[in-house]
């Protein structure tokens, strides 16, 4: 089975190989056949790639340890599926799914785009020419299939780091690779459009639509991860600016504000070179956090290698195709200047231009704080380290601005607004943003520090702007077309699904910036207490009744019992353990958790003292619930923009045909 | 004045405010910190000066003090195989009960704290590292 994910890795080279250069041919002679050839390769290097997976996949299920990664990233005790998780827990595996997944994107790109487009031999190129470079990888550097001399096959392996092995990691990095690989997509579309100079509607219809597939998956990547690291790495938080989370982070930035300023360019035909700058950017931040993970550059809890060389030939190739990218745009910069011009500082143009910036700003802090330790290592000769203070210190004023944004934005008149319209539209809002201000105030009086206070006005402040779009829309509909609410509510979300979802979208984030606010009231604390004892945190207490021994398998150690008990009523037995994984060698700490709306109460065993007590960790984090509850929301709402439905297609088909209208819709658009 | 000149001219000065809010914040909460070695920290010893000191647990050394609350260890320069450990070796105190999951005999940690008026290093921050990482007790409080 391993030689057959060998050869399968070999001809997916070979195959990629071949469709770069059909595709450039084509590309060069316009020849229909050749283009044909192209995309069949893509076709073909999927097929291949998903065989190597498959072998890879089966290897681990069947325990095959003559191969040197199966022996190094599984143990006989390992239950199925996270076997088959250890496909993506190493080097080789990794990069493996990665290129797997990126042509699945490529596959569907080439079938969906299989009729009649210039671009196609270009796009199909460049994704192919990004395969290879990591077939080439996969191949020759970090080959899962290696095998390990004969004498040194063992009967067990060394297993999966144990932080992995949780539910979430078998989703998590699939997730997560599904957004860093689906944005080469875009990527190529905007390269293809860049080489052959048509810089038409094409590529931008097609970008737009392959930006929000991988956008939407990153997004849930990104929180299954802070998920992950509050309930397995037990130390009280969810985010703690690890260079491996900006590094998934950092190419969600640009991404999302490309969504929102190609909306500037599809009804005012500006930003084009913008736009063109944030594809690439996003594109060069997913090589670049991939590179990151992947190389060990920086030692993080989730930097499972370090590699030699592979690390400088990984820098290079980013650097070349980004670099080429930006060439092409900067030799062609003439031939995208925009005939318009932004007429107003009050304008939606102007609230989103301030937008971006800020999303800019954002992408700058996390992009210094994380490359900071290696450059000053690179320079002066010592690391130094760059603490989650500085990330939150940098980056709150800027969440802040973009939330006040997220109210402002849609409200905002096209190109000019009235002051009329600004007192209509933001009158409601603001008196909600300033009414949640007074209450906040009233309710908690001197423990409210200024960050909350402004996240939750805010907060306010949007949610009441997102109520009043839905209401006067609904109730439009309900006059003119006779409507019951509901059917009001589900015609707006068929007719213009963007605009409606994108309103969901922003109240998930919404919430998710609320639920953070909640850790400015965090509040953790150390004890240490004999069997019987209790612990008092506010109108909860903690009683320790006993520990016992975990039940054995392939971890041993204990788990503690706790009754928890609030205004003296019981309300849960809480059990954090404290796990020693025999193989790895390597103790864990997973804590209990009791969640609710208001407030998560985090309990971790942090040592059974020789004594017979127990010391305990024990964490409030207020609103943390919300975090997730946001994603819920903001999940929903990217569902809601992304559901396929037939009316779509004939209205973008004909706004593309007669362009003119798409001003006369602009002017239109704000009183909807 | 045309709007792209007005534009430019709120970016700077929104540039500039978090430029200077920048240079205010970052140093009161102290983010920047360097790591030495035990043998750099010796040499160049400044007194009761914050310092971010590597090192390795000398075997034997860890004692947990559950009645005071604290744990005492040292750190030694070499790791315990090269040999030559409990010579020159830094005594540590550390306020809590509760160290990272990796932190053990022999383990390689960086200790964050100051050195007290009878050469005592009291830590504020222990991290330990398994050989291919760093794995922070990530104790630090979110700032807002």
């Amino acid at each position: 089975m391993s030689d057959l994910g060998l050869y399968a890795l070999r001809l997916a080279l070979l195959a990629a190989l071949a469709g770069v250069a059909a595709g450039v041919f084509a590309g060069r002679s316009g020849r229909g056949d050749l283009e044909q050839v192209a995309r069949r390769a893509v076709w073909v290097t999927f097929a291949f790639s998903a065989l190597a997976i498959g072998a890879l996949a089966w290897c681990l299920a069947t325990f095959d340890f003559q191969l040197k990664y199966v022996s190094e990233h599984c143990a006989r005790g390992m239950t199925l599926p996270y076997r088959l998780a250890a496909v993506w827990g190493g080097q080789g595996g990794s990069l493996l799914l990665w290129v797997f997944i990126s042509l699945i994107y490529a596959s569907a790109a080439a079938w969906i785009h299989r009729r009649g487009q210039r671009l196609m031999p270009w796009v199909f190129a460049v994704l192919l020419l990004n395969a290879t470079f990591f077939l080439a990888l996969i191949n020759f550097e970090a080959n899962p299939f290696e095998k390990l001399p004969p004498g040194e096959v063992l009967s067990d392996g060394a297993g999966l780091n144990p932080l992995l092995q949780h539910p979430l990691m078998l989703i998590h990095p699939v997730m997560l690779y599904s957004g860093f690989t689906g944005f080469s997509v875009p990527f190529a579309f905007a390269a293809a459009a860049l080489i052959t100079g048509r810089l038409g509607d094409a590529w931008l219809r097609a970008t737009r639509r392959w930006t929000l597939v991988p956008w939407f998956f990153l997004s849930i990547g990104i929180l299954l991860g802070g998920r992950w690291a509050y309930e397995v790495l037990g130390w009280g938080g969810y985010w703690a600016w690890d260079p491996v989370e900006n590094a998934s982070f950092m190419p969600w930035l640009p991404a999302t504000a490309y969504l929102h300023s190609v909306m500037i360019q599809e009804k005012r035909d500006m930003l084009k070179i913008w736009n063109l700058v944030l594809v690439g950017l996003t594109y060069a931040l997913c090589l670049f956090g991939t590179f990151l993970t992947r190389s060990g550059v920086i030692s993080s809890v989730h930097s499972f290698t370090n590699s030699g060389w592979f690390g400088y030939v990984f820098l290079a190739y980013v650097a070349v195709a980004i670099s080429a990218y930006y060439a092409l745009l900067f030799a062609r910069r003439g031939r995208l200047r925009s005939t318009n011009r932004l007429e107003s500082v009050v304008s939606r143009e102007a609230s989103f231009v301030l937008n971006n910036w800020v999303f800019m700003g954002i992408l700058a802090v996390v992009f210094w704080g994380t490359l900071f330790p290696v450059l000053s290592e690179a320079a002066r000769g010592v690391k130094i380290a760059v603490g989650p203070r500085f990330f939150n210190t940098m980056a709150a004023p800027l969440a802040a601005l973009l939330l006040f944004l997220t109210g402002v934005g849609p409200l905002v008149a096209w190109r000019r607004a009235s002051p009329a319209s600004l007192r209509r539209q933001f009158a409601l809002p603001a008196a909600s943003g300033a009414a949640a201000a007074v209450a906040a105030s009233a309710a908690l009086g001197r423990s409210l520090s200024l960050y909350p206070l402004v996240f939750w006005s805010l907060g306010a402040f949007v949610v009441a702007t997102i109520a009043q779009e839905y209401w006067r829309a609904v109730r439009a509909r309900m006059r003119s077309a006779g409507e019951s609410p509901l059917g009001a509510l589900a015609t707006l979300l068929r007719k213009n699904q963007r605009r409606y979802g994108g309103y969901v979208v922003h109240l998930g984030v919404v919430f998710i910036l609320i639920g953070i606010s909640g850790a400015a009231f965090n509040d953790e604390r150390l004890e240490n207490v004999k069997p019987g004892q209790k612990i008092r945190v506010d109108d909860y207490s903690l009683e320790y009744l006993t520990a016992k021994p975990i039940p054995q398998q392939h971890y041993g150690g204990a788990v503690a019992r706790l009754a928890l008990y609030r205004d003296g009523e019981p309300v849960a037995v809480m059990a954090p353990e404290r796990r020693m994984y025999w193989l790895e060698q390597q103790p864990a700490s997973i804590p209990s958790i009791r969640s609710t709306l208001r407030e998560d109460l985090y309990v971790i065993l942090t040592a059974l003292e020789a004594d017979g007590s127990a010391t305990l960790k024990i964490h409030r984090n207020p609103l943390v619930n919300w975090i997730w509850i946001g994603g819920y929301t903001f999940i929903f709402g990217a569902l809601l923009v992304l559901w396929p439905h037939p009316e779509r297609k004939p209205r973008q088909a004909a706004r593309s045909e007669a362009k003119p209208s798409a001003v006369h819709q602009a002017r239109s658009e704000p009183t909807a | 004045m045309s709007k792209g000149i007005q534009i430019a001219v709120g970016a700077a000065a929104v540039a500039l405010l978090l430029g200077w809010y920048a240079a205010t914040n970052l140093d009161r909460i102290g983010t920047f910190r360097y790591y030495q070695t035990l043998a750099e920290f010796r040499s160049a010893s400044a007194g009761a000066a914050p310092a971010r000191v590597h090192g390795y647990v000398a075997p034997g050394s860890i004692v947990r003090d559950v009645g005071a609350r604290e744990i005492r260890f040292a750190v030694v320069n070499d790791p315990p195989h090269k040999g030559g450990a409990g010579r020159d070796a830094l005594p540590v105190v550390y306020g809590s009960l509760e160290t990272p999951d990796m932190f053990n005999e022999g383990a390689e940690v960086v200790i964050e704290g100051h050195l007290d008026a009878g050469s005592v290093f009291v830590a504020d921050n222990v991290m330990a590292k398994c050989p291919s990482k760093f794995e922070a007790k990530r104790t630090e409080k979110a700032s807002f």
